[in-house]
């Protein structure tokens, strides 16, 4: 809300501008920014044209004598057309520099001499009219500082309004603010309302069809108006507000607007169909062609302002075509009605129509302020346009407002602040406020509440109020008397903070994404026992590629790897550990399967930093080793299964499982098709884990197993197996010799002398047993046993 | 005999002046051989001791064992003499290109400044007593809005530009009524509430939230960290003790806050809560480095406070009563503070990132930095 220094110190008696903005920002209302307008304007003057001719050099020109107060009149060249001789326009005399940094010199234009510049509204920093000279009262006297001559100095206030307070929403509003801060009294205006003729209600009815949406509806009728221009004091207020001027009677309804906070609107009585306004709900299929000049289909919850035969304004939001004041209107209905705040937002929201009156009324306007406003507006018109107020308002009235009371215990501000607030001063701050105390007495009093303050009606929103004008200053530091419980800290969240420790210790950086992407990019993702289910889709996305809610993490990982590649950003190691949605099971008490996934994508060299940096790139047992490292900080072991999902290149990809075999998740290259949908080279790999599921599997406390007493015993093994017998395979089956400890995988080999389609495994094994010291026969056995167990089980043959 | 004798004495001096002047390792071990070796010189008189009386032997044998002790006395010497010269001499070479950058085993991973911001606001309010608590995305209108006093067609509803979800897409076990994404961490209230059922409630909540609202400075995605304290005799200046306390945490000893009347449905009396400026420390401008400056033009303009000293980073208020009932609170005997605040500004102000963007490209030139 835009408030005008100049036009609210008619209302109340202001301290300096800075103080102002100082004081409403402590009480709630945060200035946003102060401007000052109209200076800059010094050298400025008004001056009237004597005489006027035409250029000898220049079609466009024309060569003035102005007299600017001066005694010897003046010449001045000017581009200007939109004069006569006598007017009084702006001249910016020689030395001025203008609000736009325009230095007025004596010049010489096209051979004559000018010494200044006439002026349009622009070029005064007025208004955007440029159209022409500002054509200013002929009674200013030349040489009048134009500034002074029409009050252009001012200093506007930015003051944010939160939805609660629409009763700040006007000059009125707050002054009333500023008025109880300070002590001092408001001045409301007191319209002068001279009243003739015929009673109003001879001219129009009103009938309310819709009490629950309108409580009130007030109109008054004004004849003989004529319409046109404002003066330039009414067209400054509302363009320093930042409203247009438009003709006197709209202005008229504007500015009320902006100086009680109450929207009123002007229909053409003589375009009121059996002069009879019906206020009711629209009929099924009926439109109506807004202001806007767009037509609207209604829905049987929008409220019209009908007239006998049809629509012909969307209630509270915007007015219609067919009955707006034109230039040929003499008779006006002024009305003045309060609409209940839900409609008048289901309407303007339904229609996408925000107006200055839609957005008061949607916050609740003040019941008490119909009457006054109408009577306001009604005067004005009569002042500004001429006519006659027809004597009497016609007032339907189904729904009289009761302010509430309010009961506040003197204990409770003590008790919600932790700081005492003596009575008197409860009243005093209440009361400035206009909250009048009814019964008092030692344990409390009821207030009731003023008409426009919409936002009481609880003994916390009194402690507020109070609280408000006070000062949050006043109130002690102080922490939490009782005891906390001891926090303790998920398992969920030292999975995580492990998770995040192992991939960064990897070298990987952790990614933040956006949790909706494009659908079409979860598509190699889709859980196929899922297959039918889309994601969960948004009704009203800021984009397509903003659209489902993800059901995987890698999608968004391999859009920033393709990303960072295009920045020449090679080596690409990225992590991110969020939640992905799914529909919720039955009977569940949210909307949607949000667990966590931890997913990751690497490609690049392997050692990607510095001097000692070799080329080879990541493979496959890098991306294992990075999915390994998270699951060893957690204590899981797990299992590996070639072929992961679809995403995934099918030979060089597998399935993570944990001992139980439950599935972890997923490790590998991705499959090409893939790779190539995000324009990503081969090479590149990804992996993605369940969050879930390693919280399950987690072993977070080591069990402490003691350590041997007696010697090991190591040998080494070399077998020869075909190329399709897992190494995994190979181990577990030496690990099923009880005197094994411990056996690791040092070498694969392939190539001469090994045949083709075989491959040659390097085990190093440990022999050891917990009650005694091993013999080399003891150990030369078990080894035995281990390759017989290889050759029968998987074809192994022993080599060297 | 006495030839014996003296050839065993000559042997002893030849060896005392050749390995005294042996200069390496290899010269001494062909030392060795030449004079103790199988077919060196002491052996060679040692078997001229076979032609001599058995009376004599005795008294060569000493001699001889004497002149080989000494000998390998002087070699095991002369060893320990060239060992030191050749450590000495490495010792002494040039140093090697301590500049060149270590070598690393793998490259360092990075943390995003968001979850940095997180974690150290979460350990912050750890040690104030507050366990962290959690709550759906995808939520229900009822506890984005309507138990946190936001009724449908409430104009507040417009401070906050919702996501709707397609309700059929959620599939048949979702609960009625319109569902979307969470505008803001406050539903987690209600639900901690909900779940807890007693006090004390001590709660704060980090997640993301999100709003339609996409531009320079507005992201449809970002963080916010809520906090909520219930129990009896909680107070506003108890609200602002702790924030206090959190801000010179998290901001630095000295940092000053300062609490503003503000709207917020869901809590009443509501504040905004600044803390003084952590980059020009509340003064509204900035030395300009170098050489001595006109007082007028030694500082400039803080940009980050816009010279105000003061940065708006928390919205705050007592629970409002109808809040703590619909969580299942008695307002009449419990009360109860909620504070919010946006993880983006608190990183920004930790770690003096410009642009909001930045977050969520995650470009690994700006992710490495953290
Ligand atoms: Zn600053």
């Amino acid at each position: 809300m835009r408030i005008s220094l100049k036009w609210l110190s008619e209302y109340v008696d202001l301290p300096a501008p800075d103080e102002v903005a100082r004081r409403l920002t402590a009480v709630g209302f945060e200035v946003e920014a102060v401007e000052r307008v109209g200076q800059g304007l010094a050298g400025v003057v008004a001056a009237r044209i004597l005489a006027s001719e035409k250029h000898p050099n220049a079609e466009k020109l024309s060569v003035t004598r102005i007299d600017a107060g001066k005694g010897e009149p003046l010449q001045i060249v000017c581009g200007a057309k939109n004069y006569q001789v006598g007017d009084v326009v702006p001249l910016a005399t020689v030395g001025t520099t203008l609000p736009g940094g325009t230095k007025i010199e004596k010049a010489k234009l096209r051979g004559v001499e000018s010494f200044g510049m006439l002026c349009s509204a622009r070029e005064l920093g007025l208004s955007e009219d440029a159209s022409g000279l500002l054509i200013l009262d002929r009674g200013i006297a030349p040489g009048t500082p134009v500034a002074d001559a029409l009050g252009l100095e001012d200093v506007l206030l930015e003051v944010n309004v939160t939805p609660n307070r629409p009763d700040a929403l006007s000059h009125i509003g707050i002054a009333r603010e500023i008025a109880a801060l300070l002590g001092h009294q408001v001045r409301l205006p007191r319209p002068a309302l001279r009243e003739a003729g015929a009673p109003a209600a001879e001219a129009v009815k009103v009938r309310i069809e819709a009490p629950e949406k309108c409580a009130r509806y007030a109109a008054r009728v004004v004849e003989g108006v004529k319409i046109g221009p404002s003066p330039l004091w009414l067209a400054r207020r509302l363009e320093s507000c930042g409203v247009r001027s438009i003709s006197n009677v709209v202005d008229a309804t504007n500015f009320v607007l902006l100086e009680l906070g109450h929207p009123l609107h002007a229909f053409d009585l003589d375009q009121v169909a059996g002069h009879e306004i019906v206020v009711r709900t629209a009929r099924p299929g009926e439109k109506i062609v807004t202001l806007d000049g767009k037509e609207r289909a209604l829905e049987p919850d929008d409220l019209l302002i009908a007239d006998r035969d049809r629509g012909s304004a969307l209630a509270g939001v915007m007015g219609g075509g067919d009955s707006e004041i034109s230039a040929g209107t003499t008779r006006v209905l002024i009305e003045s009605a309060w609409f209940a705040p839900s409609g008048i937002r289901r309407t303007s929201r339904r229609h996408g129509l925000k107006t200055e009156a839609s957005y008061r009324f949607e916050r609740g306007a003040d019941p008490g302020m119909v009457i006054p406003a109408l009577d306001r507006c009604a005067a004005l018109i009569a002042e500004l346009a001429g006519g006659t107020v027809r004597p009497g308002i016609v007032d339907a009235h189904p729904r009289p407002h009761h302010a509430p009371e309010v009961r506040l215990r003197w204990r409770r501000p003590a008790e919600l602040l932790g700081v005492d607030v003596a009575r008197d001063e409860v009243l005093r701050v209440l009361g400035g406020l206009g909250f009048e105390a009814r019964a008092s007495d030692a344990d409390g009093a009821t207030f009731a509440v003023p008409s426009w303050r919409v936002d009481v009606s609880l003994e916390e929103d009194l402690v507020e109020e109070i609280v408000r004008t006070k000062g949050y200053d006043a109130i002690p530091e102080t922490l939490p008397a009782n005891a906390a419980r001891t926090p303790v800290e998920p398992a969920d969240a030292q999975v995580t903070a492990r998770a995040r420790e192992a991939l960064e210790g990897a070298g990987f950086a952790e990614a933040v994404n956006f949790s909706f992407v494009a659908e079409r990019e979860l598509a190699p993702f889709a859980d196929p026992s899922a297959a039918a289910l889309r994601p969960i889709a948004l009704k009203n996305p800021i984009s397509a590629d903003l659209a489902v809610m993800r059901t995987s993490l890698v999608p968004s990982l391999l859009r920033n790897t393709s990303t960072n590649r295009r920045q020449r950003v090679e080596d690409v190691r990225l992590y991110e550990l969020a939640r992905v949605y799914r529909p919720a099971p039955a009977g569940s008490d949210v909307p949607a399967a949000e667990e966590g996934e931890l997913a990751g994508v690497l490609v690049g060299r392997r050692n990607p930093t510095g001097w000692a940096a070799g080329p080879d790139p990541i493979d496959f047992n890098d991306a294992k080793a990075a999915v390994v490292a998270v699951l060893e900080a957690l204590g899981i072991d797990a299992r590996w299964r070639a072929r992961g999902g679809a995403w995934l290149h099918p030979r060089l990809s597998a399935e993570v499982l944990g001992a139980d075999g439950a599935p972890l998740g997923e490790v590998g290259e991705l499959h090409p098709r893939v790779a190539a949908a995000f324009e990503l080279p081969r090479g590149v790999f990804a992996f993605r884990l369940s969050g879930a599921a390693l919280v399950r599997s987690a072993r977070l406390v080591p069990r402490y197993g003691g350590i041997p007493r007696f010697p090991a015993v190591l040998r080494d093994l070399a077998v020869v197996v075909a190329e399709e017998v897992e190494a995994g395979a190979v181990l577990a089956s030496v690990r099923e010799e009880p005197l094994v400890e411990d056996a690791t995988l040092f070498d694969v080999y392939r190539g001469p002398p090994i045949p083709a389609g075989k491959k040659n495994l390097a085990l190093a094994i440990r022999y050891r047993a917990p009650d005694r010291t091993l013999t080399d026969t003891e150990a030369d056995a078990a080894h035995a046993r281990i390759v017989a167990r290889l050759r029968g089980g998987l074809g192994a043959e022993l080599r060297g | 005999m006495a030839d014996l004798l003296g050839q065993l004495e000559a042997l002893a001096k030849g060896a005392r002046e050749a390995i005294g002047s042996a200069a390496d390792e290899k010269a001494l071990e062909d030392l060795r051989v030449r004079f103790l070796g199988k077919k060196g010189e002491l052996s060679a008189v040692l078997r001229g001791m076979g032609a001599l009386p058995a009376e004599e032997r005795p008294r060569v044998g000493e001699v001889a064992n004497r002149v080989r002790d000494e000998v390998e006395a002087l070699l095991a010497d002369a060893k320990g003499r060239l060992d030191a010269r050749k450590l000495e001499a490495e010792l002494a070479g040039p140093p090697i290109d301590v500049t060149l950058p270590g070598r690393r085993l793998l490259p360092r991973g990075h943390r995003h400044p968001i979850t940095r911001a997180t974690e150290d606001i979460s350990a912050i309010f750890a040690r104030l007593g507050y366990e962290v608590a959690s709550g759906p995305e995808i939520e229900l209108d009822w506890f984005n809005f309507e138990a946190l006093n936001i009724p449908p067609d409430h104009p507040a509803r417009d401070m906050q530009d919702t996501f709707y979800v397609e309700v059929s897409t959620l599939g048949d076990g979702a609960p009625d009524g319109s569902v979307l994404l969470r505008t803001h961490t406050s539903p987690v209230q209600i639900r901690a509430m909900q779940r807890l059922g007693v006090p004390p409630v001590r709660i704060i909540c980090p997640g993301r939230v999100y709003r339609s609202d996409y531009d320079q400075t507005h992201s449809p995605m970002f963080h916010q960290v809520e906090g909520l304290c219930v129990d009896e005799g909680i107070t506003f200046a108890d609200l602002k003790g702790t924030l206090a306390a959190f801000a010179r945490a998290y901001f630095g000893e000295g940092t000053r806050t300062r609490f503003r009347p503000s709207y917020f449905p869901f809590v009443e009396p509501g504040a905004e809560v600044d803390v003084s400026c952590s980059i020009c420390g509340g003064t509204g401008r900035l030395p300009v480095p170098g050489g001595q400056l006109p007082p007028d033009r030694a500082t400039r303009r803080c940009g980050t406070c816009k010279e105000t000293g003061w940065l708006e980073v928390l919205g705050a208020g007592m629970v409002h009563p109808k809040v703590l009932e619909n969580g299942g609170f008695d307002p009449k005997r419990y009360s109860g503070f909620a504070f919010g605040m946006g993880v983006e500004r608190m990183a920004m102000l930790r770690y003096g990132i410009d642009d909001l963007r930045l977050y969520f490209e995650n470009d690994l030139r700006f992710l490495e930095q953290f």
